[in-house]
């Protein structure tokens, strides 16, 4: 699996889709993306590691950093960040690959990325 | 040797400060920034503490007046200041705070004094600039200090997802 983070409109999606040789539907139907929502709903640790292994089946695995702004005031926006950072760390030890886009620009953290033409 | 490590919620900072800090000898000390306040708080810092006495580190409890603390360190020690960011709101808003300046004034002053330094910071500027009262001025100091520290600091990382991206120097091994 390759997880795939940055910040909101960095291009994630478009560089997935350039470095994979893939189409819009190809993305659609081997990657997901915005998975930082969905850390949400997980009410535990245990539950948080389950979501990260369902979502390590996918080729490609996308999240939008949303940890990068002042903490929040209220509890359950400051737990959604927190869940949110958690599973990208669990999906990233997951991962074989794990790029981070920024303006477009992918820098690999872990793995090789260089047999992609991008 | 001083490192500064920097990133944003949950992103894998303090378990990779305290695997740096581990491979420094002398004396482990864990510099706790965090006022206790209210449940999150203790069990964030109760999470923290667990960790850490498997680590062999004593624990400081500073929330204010890091420069006069430092003189209680052992020779040689080998801290972890975590982090900046708690220490930053502390100085500038706490009744007995030093005010603006006091936490960066704490930090060098803790580098001067500990053989080796790894300062755990936080990634906080990237959610835009619209806030009210004093977020803005709260902001400014921590960026400042950020980058004071960055520029003395030996080597700097970020943390994204867990994972390291070394923007000043890097591990020599």
């Amino acid at each position: 699996m390759m997880f795939v983070t940055g910040p909101l409109f960095a291009g994630k999606r478009d560089y997935v889709c350039r470095a994979m040789g893939w189409t819009q539907e190809q993305l659609a139907a081997r990657a997901v993306w915005d998975v930082q929502y969905l850390a949400a709903d997980a009410p535990d640790a245990g539950a948080l590691a389950e979501l990260a292994d369902r979502l390590a089946g996918y080729e490609v695995v996308i999240a939008t950093e949303v940890g990068g702004g002042v903490v929040p005031v209220d509890a359950h926006e400051r737990a959604a960040r927190e869940a949110a950072g958690r599973l990208a760390c669990l999906l990233a030890q997951r991962a074989e690959t794990v790029v981070r886009v920024v303006c477009g620009l992918p820098q690999t953290l872990k793995g090789d990325s260089s047999c992609w033409s991008i | 040797m001083m490192t500064l490590v920097i990133g944003g919620a949950a992103s894998g900072k303090s378990e990779f400060a305290e695997g740096l800090s581990l491979r420094f000898s002398g004396p482990r000390v864990y510099i706790a920034t965090m006022q206790p306040f209210g449940e999150e708080a203790l069990a964030r810092i109760q999470k923290h503490r667990d960790r850490r006495a498997r680590m062999g580190f004593d624990t400081l409890e500073c929330y204010t007046g890091l420069a006069a603390a430092c003189d209680t360190l052992p020779e040689g020690a080998s801290v972890l200041l975590e982090c900046l960011g708690n220490l930053v709101a502390n100085e500038r808003y706490s009744p007995d705070g030093g005010g603006e300046g006091a936490a960066l004034a704490g930090v060098l002053r803790l580098a001067d004094r500990c053989r080796d330094l790894v300062v755990v910071t936080n990634e906080v500027f990237s959610g835009g600039s619209d806030y009210e009262g004093d977020t803005l001025g709260y902001l400014r100091e921590l960026a400042a200090a950020n980058r004071a520290l960055a520029a003395r600091a030996d080597q700097v990382v970020e943390l994204t997802a867990g994972l390291p991206n070394w923007l000043k120097s890097g591990p020599t091994d």
